[in-house]
């Protein structure tokens, strides 16, 4: 098993508007992590986590430092390859379920596989597949705003491994679902990446989370507790 | 991109009462546009037809130079000779040998300036509407060389009525003066200055003989068989007649100013044409800047999602494209048919006919619908609506994912 994720010295720094003090959300770390692994990053909010997780997935770019993903340093990326890095390489699960809300459940779901440029047959094929192994095949022609938080949260987690990218990053995805059904999203992740042999890299302050995990990382303003 | 179609249209219907308004706005200012380009054209249309039709034909063939500076000098010697090279021409529908100068006719109490008109009452039935347009008496027959026709108002001026005398002088081609009475059979009213007031028509040999020109003419008017013939038709008879010799001019030439108002119609009616389109891409420009703000957040989505900045800017293009689209097609049916409906019935302007007279359009103006028109608004329209959505679609294609999605 190679490195899926290398980031060295990165820090990032804001400056809110109307201010001239820069925020400092992430101070000099540096991490390694194994591909095929079920990382949980852990911290209070405004630890950074999400930050991290922006910037591993090409959302944002570091101040200083370099980020290295699957072998691509995605802080010397522009704009237009970032969008090709995440497309090819990268599945997101939001806090907020972002789903596209004109689209269906189905059509969410091979948004990213449309993208890429996949067939029809093939991603509508994939698409009704995963949707039924999570327990949505009732539910492929609703639209985002006639599904419950957990059903959307798991149309995400479906459009984001259908796409079979190399990492997930999944930001805080249990925070806005209940514990029973926060427990059977993570239960769910954890079994596609043994299957899947995808990396997971999920942020968090939800304890029964972090236990889920194979690899803890804590952060705490800005910087790795050790 | 068919999946950005799709979004583009449920966004579009996501949203009715916003897109209904938008459309609605296209829709109505095309169709304002149309129906008024429609009602410009017939009513240019009707001007030209019913002036050329009066007496100045839509075509006139002189000696060279004849246009410029009038006079019997520049007559043409063999007229039914050079008439044989009309008969070749199938769109010259009629053509009538005339006689103009200018002379002085006098009354008992006044005298006036005149154009004296020479005509073959029997051709020139069938090229002007001259004959239509005699209020009092009677329109000129063959033989009348006794006869004269003149304008209401000049009648007026020199104080006759019908049957009354009046003598016609000018100089003659061999620089004789000479002089001739006519009795009044007719009065014209015509609803313009140039006729009712400075016209005086007696026959072709009567002018002949007055004029001395013996077998002479100054013109020959013709008439092709539409209005939109009049081009091809010179073009046809400059082929055919010495173009050293002779003159052959369309009614756009003979009357210049006639024509420079119709080109002052197609300026203004252009100017409307920007004014809507302003309204219009106002219109589409704010509904369309509106969605991209509301949807920050989905364009953040996407992005992070990996939908390239192009793609992005497909979508919003699509968007507007959907709304200028159907604002369109429903404007450009609306205004046709309405054009058509009008150009069919007519729309009654009475009430100031007088005034539409004096440009000889008449009191009832028929729409005039042109095709080709319609489709070239809905065209601009359409290109319209894709060109102003390029600023709210970058806008959109370049928000950074990690903004947009924060909010």
């Amino acid at each position: 098993m190679g490195l899926a994720v290398e980031v060295t010295n990165v820090s990032r720094t804001y400056r809110p508007k109307g201010s001239t003090i820069e925020a400092k959300a992430l101070d000099g770390i540096s991490l390694n992590i194994q591909e095929g692994d079920f990382v949980a990053i852990a911290g209070p909010s405004g630890s950074g986590k999400t930050t991290l997780l922006n910037l591993i997935g090409g959302l944002d770019y570091p101040t200083s430092g370099d980020i290295m993903v699957d072998g691509v340093y995605v802080n010397k990326l522009s704009q237009v390859q970032l969008a090709e890095f995440r497309l090819r390489k990268i599945g997101f699960v939001f806090q907020a379920y972002n789903l596209i809300p004109t689209l269906t459940a189905l059509e969410n779901t091979e948004y990213v596989a449309f993208l890429q440029g996949a067939t029809r047959q093939h991603r509508e094929h994939d698409a009704i597949s995963i949707l039924k192994d999570l327990g949505l095949d009732g539910y492929t022609g609703r639209k985002p705003a006639q599904l419950s938080g957990g059903q959307q949260q798991r149309v995400a987690v479906a459009r984001a491994v259908l796409a079979r990218p190399k990492i997930i990053l999944a930001d805080e995805p249990t925070a806005n679902l209940d514990s029973r059904t926060g427990e059977g999203l993570m239960d769910l992740m954890f079994r596609m990446n043994k299957n899947l042999g995808m990396t997971f890299i999920f942020s968090t302050h939800d304890r029964m989370v972090m236990g889920k995990a194979t690899t803890l990382i804590k952060l705490h303003d800005g910087r790795i507790e050790a | 991109m068919t999946i950005f179609i799709r979004i583009a249209w449920r966004n579009v219907v996501r949203n009715p009462a916003r897109s209904l308004i938008t459309i609605g706005a296209v829709a109505f200012g095309l169709a304002a546009l149309i129906f008024l380009k429609s009602f410009v054209t017939g009513a240019d249309h009707q001007m030209v037809a019913n002036y050329t039709d009066l007496f100045i034909g839509h075509i006139q063939i002189h000696k060279l130079g004849f246009q410029k500076n009038m006079g019997l000098d520049k007559s043409i010697n063999n007229p039914y000779s050079l008439a044989r090279s009309l008969l070749d021409v199938p769109s010259v529908k009629a053509w009538s040998p005339r006689v103009k100068d200018f002379a002085l006719v006098s009354s008992a109490e006044n005298s006036a300036g005149v154009l004296l008109m020479g005509i073959d009452p029997i051709n020139e039935r069938h090229l002007s509407t001259l004959h239509e347009r005699v209020r009092a008496g009677r329109w000129l027959e063959e033989g009348d060389d006794d006869k004269i026709v003149i304008g209401r108002q000049l009648a007026e001026n020199l104080s006759v009525g019908l049957d009354d005398k009046i003598v016609v002088m000018s100089q003659g081609a061999d620089g004789s003066l000479s002089a001739s009475a006519f009795t009044v059979a007719g009065l014209l009213d015509a609803g313009g200055e140039e006729v009712d007031k400075s016209l005086a028509v007696i026959t072709l040999s009567a002018a002949q003989d007055l004029l001395v020109l013996n077998r002479k003419i100054s013109e020959i008017a013709i008439k092709a068989t539409s209005l939109e013939e009049v081009d091809r038709t010179v073009k046809a008879l400059r082929d055919k007649i010495d173009g050293q010799q002779f003159e052959v001019l369309s009614w756009k030439e003979i009357s210049p100013m006639t024509y420079q108002w119709l080109q002052f119609d197609q300026v203004f009616t252009g100017l409307i044409l920007v004014i809507v389109l302003l309204i219009v891409s106002t219109g589409i420009l704010n509904t369309i800047l509106m969605s991209v703000l509301e949807r920050k957040r989905e364009f953040g989505i996407m992005t992070a999602l990996g939908t390239k900045p192009d793609q992005i800017v497909f979508l919003v293009a699509m968007e507007s494209f959907i709304l200028g689209s159907v604002g369109a097609l429903a404007g450009g049916l609306a205004g046709y048919g309405l054009s058509r409906f009008f150009g069919a019935r007519g729309i009654d302007l009475s009430a100031i006919s007088d005034a539409l007279n004096s440009f000889y359009i008449g009191s009832v103006i028929h729409p005039k619908a042109d095709l080709a028109s319609v489709g070239l608004y809905v065209g601009v329209i359409l290109v319209v609506s894709v060109a102003v959505s390029m600023v709210p679609a970058h806008r959109a294609a370049r928000l950074k994912p990690v903004d947009a999605l924060a909010g």
